[in-house]
């Protein structure tokens, strides 16, 4: 016979439960069989729950014997180090113990994690909370729970020790007072406890024809939490736990990941977008001996045991199958027209950005009569392009429909609920049957916030049909042309200046389709459940710098997915988020104003944005990127400018963006050939103030990565589309910037921990390069870039206007 | 149809079981359960895939089976004892070639689904040039493509594994 002695406490709204064991009575489990840090979790989980309790510590932190930790997140690690190392030095700053002590962080999955996370924003306060703590989102739970567990450790090791919690001090995990000391390791395993921590909403996804309900799990209360002025890890460069992973080849990705019995499948995709099913190719079983054809509506899969087997048979049914015609898109060099005549009425339009320090909307005085009376007006129209995600590494999925009744997905991705949900809703079953194993994989930068990456339902919808598991690898050219995009967005802006050439007014109005469709392509060819279509409404992403400027109205207008009303296979050109969504097309119009109108006053860029704020934060990046970069003050167009000859001309521009308590201001130095319309990048400069410096090198390092995805996009990118399909479908029809075309890039950090907020830092480097491209390429030719990417036709019809 | 074949892998031969048109990654992958190499393109665009050939950076997304029969193939896995090799050292195969140290000195991978690649044409490199300057690295990697964008922590590292190559260490 057991004898177990509970007494219960209250933490500071987290209840501690004590357990006492009699001698001779039986071990009480503590935690759970997980796997490690970065692997894919056992083949086969059944028997483990489908769910983690997230009220019970023992769901997030497991603290071992050895003062070693393991902890879990729902939030998926996406390459920038957020997940896996930010959320780490968070728990290892609450707890006082090193960051090498976190050994196993357990990212997004569904039975193996505890709460939701739409992994993006992972640390970021919003502008206006009124929360004690700096960090906010994903960061905020994990944040709350190391914070429960440390008073929980201290009122454990005050009953042990015998001293009283405020006489206690600790250090890398050892808890000291009246000359004795005791590890955490030592508190959990001379007696069990448990902590209850209290929560609101779900981790779980429910996903309806109109909605998708869940991923609102949120850690409450507001226990005590380390002061910033106190931090030893926040604000230090810690390593990323999964590099050494990735450099040896010892990371399994989701295509190392085998089970018994496993298919591979390529899926013969429809002849365009639009196009339903004629009849089905002819499979040739000489050739191909172990492969078969599975059909569900217009979904078309290939299978064999034999990857190189399922590629050519594929290919061979490809070319015999047929399909509809179908002709409902633009056409990419009709996209200005396309959007210019695109109906918005039907949409509601979004009135006004968000204010950087108040989070309030950012409209602000009577823009239109402002504008009437002002002494000179500026309008112009800003263009940009649709652009893809790109990830080097094509969608993956392993699926495995079992006789049991339950679902497993082997995946990479940002948001394992949501899928969840999604592939729950399309088989017809219980969220509670469906596994979502997180896997390391190829960055999406947006592509899978929704859940979907690309061919998670072919998988299911496949590995249900033959009843093994399939995995299926999505081909390059079939990644680019089924995959989701970015929107493109046209910008009309009109500024109001007055005598003295000081802004006065500024509307801007903002086009584009919305976005955000997460519907699975899979479930939308068989015709199953597919959730919710994209949203409709374009939102204001601006957050408004220039408060000196008395009169602001930026308005949002949205529409459908070009093509999607007039699909048979109601798929068009399917939009969705990517780093710094719709932000860096409203703020290449807002900031490229900005700078036309500096010209105007004849006034240096700089200069001019300086006379028109007094955000103290702002003022600071922008002197520091004065001194920083090298700056010229003087206005633009340059001296020597020219905008024909033979000879390179030089220019300098700049530009900021305030994106969620982060300050950014970037300048970049070009060189145009005229004649050739070749623009060139010297050499570019980004200031960040982010609040808090979680991690200095991290940051630097994403930001260098993101500014190359930016001044990718400011002189490469352009999604292209016939009326029937996209016919960008590889890395030659679709460039990216090469290294020998990378300038020299600097980052500079500006650490501010009195602030008591970290701002968002992944992703607004993205968004950067473009204006900042642009007022260099009017500062050395005196033509107005309005539009990128800045190739060379294109530059050389900018020259002639 | 299939057929059966040697292939000699980071010094091990192995009798592998394919038709001779299958392109190495595959075999690679599947059959010999190697995690470096990775499929990215399927058309030696972007170069995740890469392994060495007789110690020059190949593309085995294109490359069958069938023509590296009687060659030394060395992928992700290989390095370190390539870098044992190189330096003629009797002592025990390090767990780390140079550039694989670098790279997690100097915090390379984002995502990582690149930088198998970026780090066989770096051992290319090299192999060949002992001490690159800059330009000659972004030549050399140009083929390689990194949507994260790690290009400015590629060339530090490179420069980083130089000069410890040059003392003829790991670290």
């Amino acid at each position: 016979m057991s004898a177990i002695e509970e007494m219960s406490s209250n933490v500071f709204g987290a209840t501690l439960t004590r357990r006492t064991f009699v001698k001779g009575s039986g071990a009480l489990l503590v935690g759970l069989s997980v796997p490690a840090a970065f692997t894919a979790g056992s083949a086969s989980a059944a028997g483990s729950p489908a769910t983690l309790d997230p009220s019970q510590l023992a769901s997030w932190l497991e603290i071992r014997a050895d003062n070693t930790i393991l902890m879990r997140t729902g939030w998926a690690e996406l390459g920038q180090g957020s997940a896996s190392g930010a959320f780490a030095q968070i728990v290892a700053e609450e707890l006082n113990v090193p960051y090498a002590a976190i050994t196993h962080v357990v990212v997004g999955s569904t039975d193996a994690t505890p709460d939701g996370g739409l992994s993006a924003g992972f640390l970021m306060k919003v502008p206006g909370s009124t929360n004690p703590e700096p960090f906010g989102r994903g960061a905020l739970n994990i944040q709350r729970v190391a914070a429960y567990t440390y008073q929980a450790l201290l009122g454990l090791a005050s009953t042990q020790l015998g001293v009283p919690v405020a006489n206690l001090t600790v250090k890398d995990g050892v808890v000291s007072g009246g000359g004795k000391s005791v590890s955490y390791g030592q508190l959990v395993a001379s007696g069990q406890f448990s902590l209850t921590i209290p929560t609101t909403g779900s981790a779980t996804v429910n996903v309806s024809p109109s909605a998708v309900v869940g991923d609102n799990l949120t850690v409450t209360g507001t226990p005590p939490t380390k002061p910033v002025s106190q931090y030893t890890v926040i604000g230090t460069s810690q390593p990323m736990k999964a590099i050494p992973g990735l450099v040896t080849g010892t990371a399994p990705f989701v295509a190392d990941i085998r089970l018994p019995g496993m298919l591979h499948a390529r899926i013969v995709r429809p002849a365009t977008l639009g196009s339903t099913l004629v009849s089905v190719g002819q499979l040739d079983k000489t050739a191909y001996p172990t492969a078969q054809v599975v059909v569900k509506g217009n979904l078309v899969g290939v299978l064999s045991p034999n990857e190189w087997e399922a590629i050519g048979a594929a290919a061979t049914v490809a070319a015999t199958t047929k399909w509809t015609a179908w002709a409902g898109l633009p056409g990419s060099g009709n996209l200005f027209q396309a959007l210019r005549s695109a109906d918005y009425s039907h949409v509601p339009t979004t009135i006004g950005g968000m204010d950087p320090v108040t989070g309030k909307n950012s409209t602000t005085g009577n823009a239109g009569a402002a504008l009437a009376g002002a002494a000179r007006t500026l309008t112009a129209t800003y263009f940009a392009p649709y652009i893809k995600h790109g990830p080097i590494g094509p969608s993956i999925t392993l699926a495995d429909v079992r006789s049991d009744g339950t679902v497993h997905l082997w995946w990479h991705g940002q948001a394992a609920q949501k899928l969840r949900g999604r592939m729950a809703a399309l088989l017809g079953v219980s969220p509670e049957n469906v596994f979502v194993h997180w896997v390391v994989g190829s960055g999406h930068y947006g592509r899978s916030n929704g859940g979907t990456e690309g061919g998670e339902a072919d998988a299911v919808i496949l590995s249900q049909a033959v009843g093994k598991p399939v995995r299926v690898t999505w081909m390059r050219q079939e990644d680019f042309q089924w995959s989701t995009q970015h929107q493109g967005m046209l910008m009309d802006v009109t500024a109001g200046l007055d005598a003295n050439g000081n802004l006065v007014a500024f509307k801007g109005d903002y086009y584009a389709p919305g976005t955000g469709d997460d519907r699975p392509t899979g479930a939308l060819l068989a015709g199953l459940p597919a959730g919710p279509n994209a949203s409709i409404v374009t939102g204001i992403s601006n957050e408004w710098a220039y408060d000196k400027v008395p009169n602001v109205l930026e308005q949002g207008h949205g529409t459908d997915q070009l093509g999607q009303p007039s699909s048979p296979s109601n798929i068009g050109l399917r939009t969705h988020s990517m780093r710094t969504p719709t932000h860096r097309q409203e703020n290449f119009a807002l900031e490229s104003m900005i700078n036309e109108a500096a010209a105007a006053a004849g006034v240096d860029p700089i200069e001019y944005r300086l006379r028109h704020t007094s955000n103290q934060r702002l003022i600071t990046v922008l002197n520091t990127l004065k001194s920083e970069h090298g700056w010229q003050t003087r206005p633009s167009p340059s001296p020597q400018a020219s905008a024909t000859g033979s000879t390179p001309v030089s220019g300098q521009g700049m530009m900021v963006m305030l994106r969620y308590n982060a300050y950014w201001a970037a300048a970049a130095d070009i060189t145009v050939n005229p004649k050739t319309g070749k623009v060139q990048v010297q050499r570019y400069t980004v200031v960040v103030e982010p609040g808090i410096v979680v991690n200095p090198r991290q940051l630097k390092r994403i930001t260098e990565g993101g500014s190359v995805q930016g001044i990718s996009e400011a002189l490469r990118e352009e999604l292209t589309f016939d009326r029937s399909k996209i016919t960008s479908v590889d890395w030659v029809t679709y460039p990216i910037l090469r290294m020998t075309e990378m300038p020299k890039i600097k980052v500079v950090t500006i650490s501010r921990p009195d602030l008591n907020v970290v701002g968002m830092g992944g992703e607004a480097p993205n968004g950067l390069p473009q204006a900042a491209i642009a007022a260099a390429f009017y500062d050395a030719t005196g033509k107005f870039a309005r539009s990128y990417p800045l190739r060379p036709s294109r530059v050389r019809t900018m020259l002639k206007a | 149809m299939a057929s059966t074949l040697k292939i000699k892998v980071n010094g091990l031969v192995h009798s592998v079981t394919a038709s001779l048109d299958t392109p190495l990654l595959y075999v690679l992958h599947n059959e010999l359960h190697l995690h470096g190499p990775r499929f990215g393109c399927g058309l030696a665009q972007c170069g995740a895939c890469s392994v060495l050939l007789d110690g020059k950076e190949i593309r085995s997304c294109v490359t069958p089976v069938a023509a590296v029969s009687g060659k030394e193939i060395t992928s992700l896995e290989g390095l370190p004892a390539l870098w044992a090799k190189e330096r003629g050292t009797t002592a025990a195969v390090p767990a780390l070639h140079p550039l694989q140290q670098a790279w997690i000195d100097e915090q390379v991978p984002q995502c990582g689904y690149c930088q198998n690649g970026m780090l066989i044409q770096a051992a290319d490199l090299l192999a060949t040039t002992k001490n690159p300057t800059e330009d000659q690295i972004r030549t050399a990697m140009n083929g390689h493509l990194c949507r994260c964008g790690t290009y400015t922590a590629i060339i530090e590292a490179v420069q980083r594994a130089a000069k410890t190559m040059a003392r003829g260490s790991v670290k």
